[in-house]
């Protein structure tokens, strides 16, 4: 079992590797990096307390939303999900995204 | 003796002491103080004329006459004016009222009075005409001054105009038909507010209430109706009238007196205030109950026959005595009720007065007090052995002496006290509302105070058991001094007995623990406050190794970027470009001087700006991108 779950993911990777653009993979890191940012947050506040609690709302608050700003941008600006954003281009749906980011942390 | 007053039946309850009324008590009339204050207020000196028409005419009300007559007359005489029909109409009223005062009216005043007696003049205007044609004695077309009247009420409907219409109506001849104007006494009454069912009064006021009063009786005494009042509301009106004790103008003086006048004088309704001269208790010093029975001017009704018509006793209902008839003694009615030897006690006293058909709220009830005087025999002290082996020492000791020795109670022998209390002038037993044995430590203050009851056979006792009674004591030896305190409200002579020394010895185990006297006026112990402790922190270095860490997925990313081969060679230096790439710096720096210094507002104001710009910029530096891309 825990083979085949490595093969699982060294299969995910070679195919992640090779078929995304790279584009996309930009976008990927700066996804995983929101998330690592978060993470930590949370794990510091689960581990000395939530004093500040202003603080720690607010900047794990801030790390989700870019979170899903930066996967709603990856959605749109797939191409392989071309049909279902018919009107939208990737760079309007760019630009929705700094918009959507400057409102979040307003 | 069936009067049309009385054939509501409605029993009236007295002022000073009611007893589970029904019905009404007249709660205000004008007393003797009232009447000075009301007369003081009306012998004011005259300013103008309408000023003298209230006070000669009020002073008349109440039966007093103005103290210079001459005076007032030329007073009047020099201040009528003959072009208008009010300074007319006060004129003669006035003149009628004051003795030897004459004049002679020209026959354009005559005139203009008369022509003021039509459809198109107010009814204030055709009131004041017809009252001076009236009081000069000059003739008076009463058929002509009913119709114009009759037309003016229709179109005038506030409460004022009707009560000046039946005024008015009260000079006109009895063969026109009033029976319409009559008919408005009945509307008024409908109109009066119910106060609490005690006062009935014109939302106007006490003044309006007053001249109505006045009027009703003035119209129904003219045309031979009895006006259409009950007797409640009568007594209500009355209440509601003689509240007013001050009088801030001189015309509310002037309608009390009117009021007052009128409901002295008439021919159908006397109200009757029957009030004890002084308080309302007989004794054996002072035996005879007496009665002031007077009209609401405080005149006394020395005409009337006051009965009682019962008297019973308030705790056991019995009737001692009844249908026994007050005598007449100078003005105040007075009987004596210690005749028939009550008990002492309250009792319920149904009076009547009678005499006169127009008399109302003539009957009520009455609380009498009988006091007496108590007498204390069979005392006996006696220290109780509670072992029961020993014979109780007994000693008998009279009232005021105090006994010889002191009695000791302790942990063998209780200390008893036995009495009785009985009528001075009867004989019977009393059982009074307070019998007290009071204990007085003399070294430390304390008093202890019990209550003595009474057995069956109406002996009180007292009985102190020094096992029993510790904690009341709290356990405080020593020799206390014995009172005997004895009262009630129908005693006459309460009793403060010093009677005995008592030493009280507690079993020595329990130590008195030293009797605080509880001060209350120290200042108490201080409150510190108790500000709110920051929250616990974690230590620096974690804190700073935790911001370092989060800086560290920063890294991570550029790491990834480069790995990846971001591409930034497609970057072109078009001028939108530069422009939307700085806007949006621009824009992240905005951000963070929003967080150290700005407020949403002011962000908001700049961002603004900036942002249409970046916006512009971007869209154009996209477009670009878009069309290069499909190309």
């Amino acid at each position: 079992a825990a083979g085949s779950v490595g093969s699982v993911v060294r299969r995910f990777l070679a195919e992640y590797g090779s078929g995304t653009s790279s584009r996309l993979k930009v976008l990927d890191a700066y996804l995983l990096y929101v998330m690592l940012t978060g993470a930590l947050q949370f794990g510091y506040c689960l581990g000395v307390g939530t004093f500040p609690f202003n603080s720690f709302l607010s900047g794990f608050i801030s790390a989700v939303g870019s979170f899903i700003l930066g996967v709603c941008l990856r959605i749109q600006i797939n191409p392989q999900n071309k049909g279902e954003f018919q009107g939208i281009s990737p760079e309007r749906a760019f630009a929705d995204f700094l918009f959507a980011n400057t409102i979040l942390h307003l | 003796m069936a009067a049309p007053g009385r054939r509501l039946c409605l029993v009236a309850v007295l002022l000073l002491l009611l007893v589970g009324a029904q019905a009404l008590a007249p709660s205000h009339h004008l007393t003797a103080r009232d009447l000075a204050r009301l007369r003081a207020a009306l012998e004011r000196p005259f300013t103008d004329l309408q000023a003298a028409y209230y006070s000669i005419v009020g002073l008349h009300s109440l039966g007093l006459r103005v103290a210079d007559e001459k005076a007032a007359c030329n007073f009047v005489k020099s201040h009528v004016d003959s072009s208008s029909d009010d300074s007319l109409f006060y004129a003669a009223q006035s003149i009628r009222v004051l003795s030897g005062c004459e004049v002679t009216i020209s026959n354009e005043t005559r005139e203009l009075l008369l022509a003021a007696v039509s459809e198109d003049s107010s009814i204030t205007q055709i009131f004041h005409a017809v009252g001076a044609l009236s009081s000069f004695g000059l003739p008076l077309a009463s058929q002509e001054a009913l119709s114009a009247l009759t037309a003016r009420l229709s179109k005038e409907e506030n409460v004022l105009a009707t009560i000046q219409a039946l005024e008015t109506a009260s000079y006109l001849s009895q063969q026109a038909d009033l029976s319409g104007i009559v008919e408005e006494i009945e509307d008024l009454v409908a109109r009066l507010d119910d106060l609490g069912g005690v006062y009935l009064q014109f939302e106007e006021g006490i003044e309006t209430t007053a001249l109505f009063a006045a009027a009703a009786y003035k119209l129904s005494d003219h045309v031979g109706t009895e006006p259409a009042m009950k007797e409640e509301q009568i007594i209500q009106l009355m209440n509601a009238i003689f509240s007013k004790k001050n009088f801030e103008t001189l015309s509310e003086a002037f309608s009390v007196a009117c009021a007052a006048g009128s409901l002295s004088h008439n021919r159908y309704h006397l109200p009757v205030v029957i009030v004890p001269d002084g308080p309302a208790a007989v004794s054996h010093h002072q035996p005879v109950l007496r009665l002031q029975v007077t009209n609401v001017m405080s005149k006394p009704l020395t005409q009337a026959s006051v009965k009682l018509d019962y008297a019973k006793s308030a705790s056991t209902k019995a009737t001692v005595l009844q249908q026994t008839a007050f005598t007449l003694s100078g003005e105040v009615f007075e009987l004596n009720f210690m005749n028939v030897k009550p008990a002492s006690g309250y009792y319920d006293f149904s009076i009547s007065v009678d005499g006169d058909n127009r008399f109302i709220a003539n009957r009520v009830e009455l609380k009498v007090k009988v006091s007496t005087e108590v007498g204390i025999t069979n005392v006996d002290l006696s220290t109780v052995d509670k072992d029961q082996s020993i014979a109780p020492k007994t000693t008998r000791v009279a009232y005021p002496a105090k006994a010889k020795g002191s009695f000791t109670a302790d942990s063998h022998q209780n200390f008893a006290l036995s009495f009785q209390l009985i009528d001075v002038n009867s004989g019977a037993d009393l059982i009074p509302h307070q019998t007290f044995v009071r204990l007085h430590n003399q070294k430390t203050g304390q008093e202890v105070v019990f209550v003595a009851e009474p057995d069956s056979k109406n002996v009180y006792k007292f009985e102190l058991d020094t096992s029993e009674r510790k904690t009341e004591f709290d356990s405080a030896s020593g020799t206390y001094t014995l009172y005997l305190i004895i009262g009630d409200a129908t005693l006459e002579n309460p009793i403060l007995w010093n009677v005995a020394d008592v030493v009280i010895k507690f079993p020595e185990e329990d130590v008195p623990s030293t009797v605080q006297s509880k001060n209350l006026f120290v200042p108490k112990p201080e409150i510190k406050h108790l500000f709110r402790e920051p929250e616990k922190r974690p230590p620096t270095v974690v804190s700073n190794t935790f911001t370092a860490l989060i800086l560290s997925p920063l890294l991570l990313l550029l790491i990834l970027w480069i790995k990846i081969g971001a591409n930034i060679s497609n970057f072109s230096f078009a001028p939108s470009t530069i422009v939307f790439h700085m806007g949006h710096a621009a824009m992240l720096g905005l951000m963070y001087v929003y967080w150290t210094q700005l407020n949403m507002f002011q962000t908001l104001k700049y961002l603004a700006i900036l942002g249409g710009v970046t916006f512009l910029a971007g869209n154009r530096m996209l477009a670009q991108k878009a069309v290069k891309r499909t190309h």
